[in-house]
């Protein structure tokens, strides 16, 4: 009996080891200022990840304010300059989402994110006057933009951080599109970019971090989908005092805001706008981010409440499934 | 072996014709409402590969096996279907044989080997077929119910052993 | 061969119920093994530095204390078989360090100024929003 189970298992194993489908692309890259994996699957897959890998690093340049040849970091400083027109386009797309938004999402509170730093190397808490002195900097009306020339009023300046990332998935999906990949993943630190199904035909499946834990709150079954989540998890600072500041700012108040929201995850067409909006949701809080999407529709919601619940919009009821080993409280947002 | 008689090669070849029945009456049988694989069968030509080994050694056994696969295969018309049946008819074979001399098992205890083989290389050739590793989930179910096939083919070939006696063989 | 020089035992014993209950317990084993731990069995574990795959192997191989360096930075990264956690870096911002211990497919911890990323793959998911 032993010598027959022996030589079934290793039989087992055998075909085991013997099977396997092809492999799909995957390149990894570090650009702006955070961990970016793309997959592809299918013929040109390879050419298609390098040429979006150029252009995530081209549009860094464009984008960054750690750069001080950067379009964003000229504009800065000088206050005025003629732009790419594809940073003329992200800003006339940022200013659109800062008036949709009533400001809850707004590139120009880039002198208060320099302030707090939370992101830097040297993140402190700024003293209350601090803040005020440079409430009076902050609001899209300071940014001025006319075809690819734009200005700023004296002191302002713009961070494209909050929607940069967005941007550079829209254009990875068009990339993709152009090349004919019918399946693809994209994760550009966290912002994703769903291209088709998997190589075997089923959804995506993406998970939503957990912004309490270790592992994940659900999982949603995507297709031909873009999927930003903003969530005071991911960046934050622990004061001397030992309270946490985190790296959304409210342009409202100058300071991280106080939402009872834990994360929002923005489902929609546009990666850009996703970008955006999930910022902007975080800021308003659930009560004003269910009526935003009540009242904007064209996208897809799942909060996650301080008080433990997972609130989604009913298009995706069908599409998520809570993680088995968290408490949380699965609910639909009424339309 | 040595030479082999018409008598023996009469048997070989009935017992062939047998097996061929057998497990084209398995491929008729809604197993599929069970198990969503196609490809995988009870094994009733079990039977009769079990009953070769007793009467006729392990090398009869072995080409009655062979040729009921290909013949079988040959008029199912696809390839796919050989491997199903070869590699789970081969790791029946093995089984049966290594079972039985291990001395100690009964008919019922080789056949029990030979239905839980039998099962175990159908789930690998629905491994290479499917190129997918998950089929193994289907081979518990399987292997209960080869308790099953198993234990009736036991008791077929217990009762066939019994009548066999009287067959002038030698 | 003939029957009459060697008689079949026809009679069912009791090592054919030993053979049966072989049969059953393996049908048992290979059901756990399959249906219980369907995701941690298949994670794998992939240390990537400056965009170069250092380490890659199942998540129950990668038990252990590991450390990487890379810019001038240290991690010193700690598995229990289950999760993968980084214990201790000397980076300014600690955020690989914050991010705690990770045991899901699709989850990641990233160390920017070491350019050191742990990656799980497998499982339920294909990636992580957020």
């Amino acid at each position: 009996m032993r010598r027959f189970w022996a030589i079934a298992l290793s039989c087992v194993l055998l075909l085991l080891s013997g099977c396997g489908a092809a492999a799909p692309e995957e390149l990894t890259l570090f650009a702006m200022d955070t961990y970016m994996t793309l997959t592809a699957c299918g013929d040109g897959a390879k050419d298609a990840l390098e040429e979006a890998a150029q252009r995530i690093n081209a549009l860094e340049q464009l984008f960054s304010r750690t750069r001080e040849d950067s379009d964003v970091s000229r504009l800065n400083r000088q206050g005025s300059a003629s732009l790419h027109p594809e940073t003329a386009e992200l800003l006339a797309l940022s200013l659109s989402c800062a008036e949709a938004t009533g400001g809850a999402f707004d590139v120009t509170v880039a002198p208060l994110v320099s302030l707090w730093n939370v992101t830097g190397d040297t993140p402190r808490v700024p003293a209350r006057e601090e803040i005020d002195a440079l409430m009076p900097l902050v609001g899209v009306e300071h940014l001025h933009l006319d075809g690819t020339s734009a200005s700023l009023d004296e002191g302002c300046a713009v961070d494209l951080g909050g929607i940069a990332k967005g941007y550079a998935s829209d254009q990875v999906a068009a990339i993709f599109a152009a090349r004919g990949i019918r399946s693809g993943a994209v994760s550009l630190g966290g912002n994703v970019y769903v291209c088709g199904t998997r190589p075997d035909g089923t959804p995506w499946r993406v998970a939503v971090q957990d912004p309490q834990g270790a592992g994940y709150a659900c999982i949603l079954s995507l297709q031909d989908t873009f999927a930003v989540t903003s969530g005071a998890y991911q960046r934050n600072f622990t004061a001397p005092d030992g309270t946490v500041y985190h790296h959304i700012l409210d342009p409202a108040t100058g300071a991280p805001a106080q939402s009872d929201l834990l994360s929002v995850t923005v489902l929609g067409a546009s990666g850009s706008v996703a970008d955006a909006y999930s910022t902007a949701l975080f800021v308003m809080g659930q009560r004003q981010a269910e009526a935003f999407w009540r009242a904007q529709g064209g996208f897809s919601l799942v909060l996650i409440t301080a008080d433990g619940r997972v609130r989604c919009t009913p298009d995706l009821s069908e599409q998520l499934t809570l993680s088995e080993d968290t408490s949380y409280v699965l609910e639909v947002i009424s339309p | 072996m040595g030479r082999y008689s018409v008598k023996h090669l009469t048997l070989w070849a009935l017992l062939a014709a047998l097996a061929l029945g057998l497990s084209t009456l398995d491929g008729i049988l809604p197993l599929s409402a069970l198990l969503p694989l196609p490809g995988v069968k009870l094994g009733l030509a079990n039977i009769v590969t079990l009953f070769a080994l007793y009467v006729s050694g392990a090398p009869a056994a072995l080409a009655i096996l062979t040729v009921r696969c290909v013949l079988g295969a040959v008029f199912a018309g696809n390839a796919s279907a050989l491997l199903f049946s070869l590699l789970g008819g081969f790791c029946a074979m093995g089984a049966m044989i290594l079972a039985r001399r291990s001395g100690g098992l009964s008919v019922f205890g080789v056949s029990l080997c030979g239905a839980a083989a039998h099962n175990a290389g159908q789930i690998a050739a629905a491994m290479i077929v499917l190129g997918d590793t998950a089929v193994v989930g289907y081979l518990p179910f399987l292997l209960l119910l080869s308790l099953v096939t198993g234990s009736l083919t036991g008791l077929i070939v217990s009762r066939l052993l019994r009548a066999a006696v009287y067959l002038p063989l030698s | 061969m003939s029957l009459k020089s060697s008689p079949p035992e026809c009679r069912p014993n009791r090592r054919d119920a030993l053979a049966a209950l072989a049969i059953a317990l393996a049908a048992l084993v290979i059901a756990l093994i399959y249906y219980i731990p369907a995701e941690t069995a298949s994670l794998q574990v992939s240390v990537s530095v400056d965009g170069r795959v250092e380490e890659f192997a199942p998540l129950s191989r990668y038990a252990g204390v590991h450390t990487y360096s890379h810019n001038g930075y240290t991690l010193t990264v700690s598995c229990d078989g289950a999760t993968v956690q980084v214990v201790s870096a000397n980076c300014p911002g600690q955020d690989c360090v914050h991010t705690g211990a990770v045991s899901k497919a699709g989850q990641s911890i990233v160390c920017l100024p070491a350019r050191i990323v742990i990656r799980l793959s497998g499982g339920a998911a294909d990636l992580t929003v957020g």
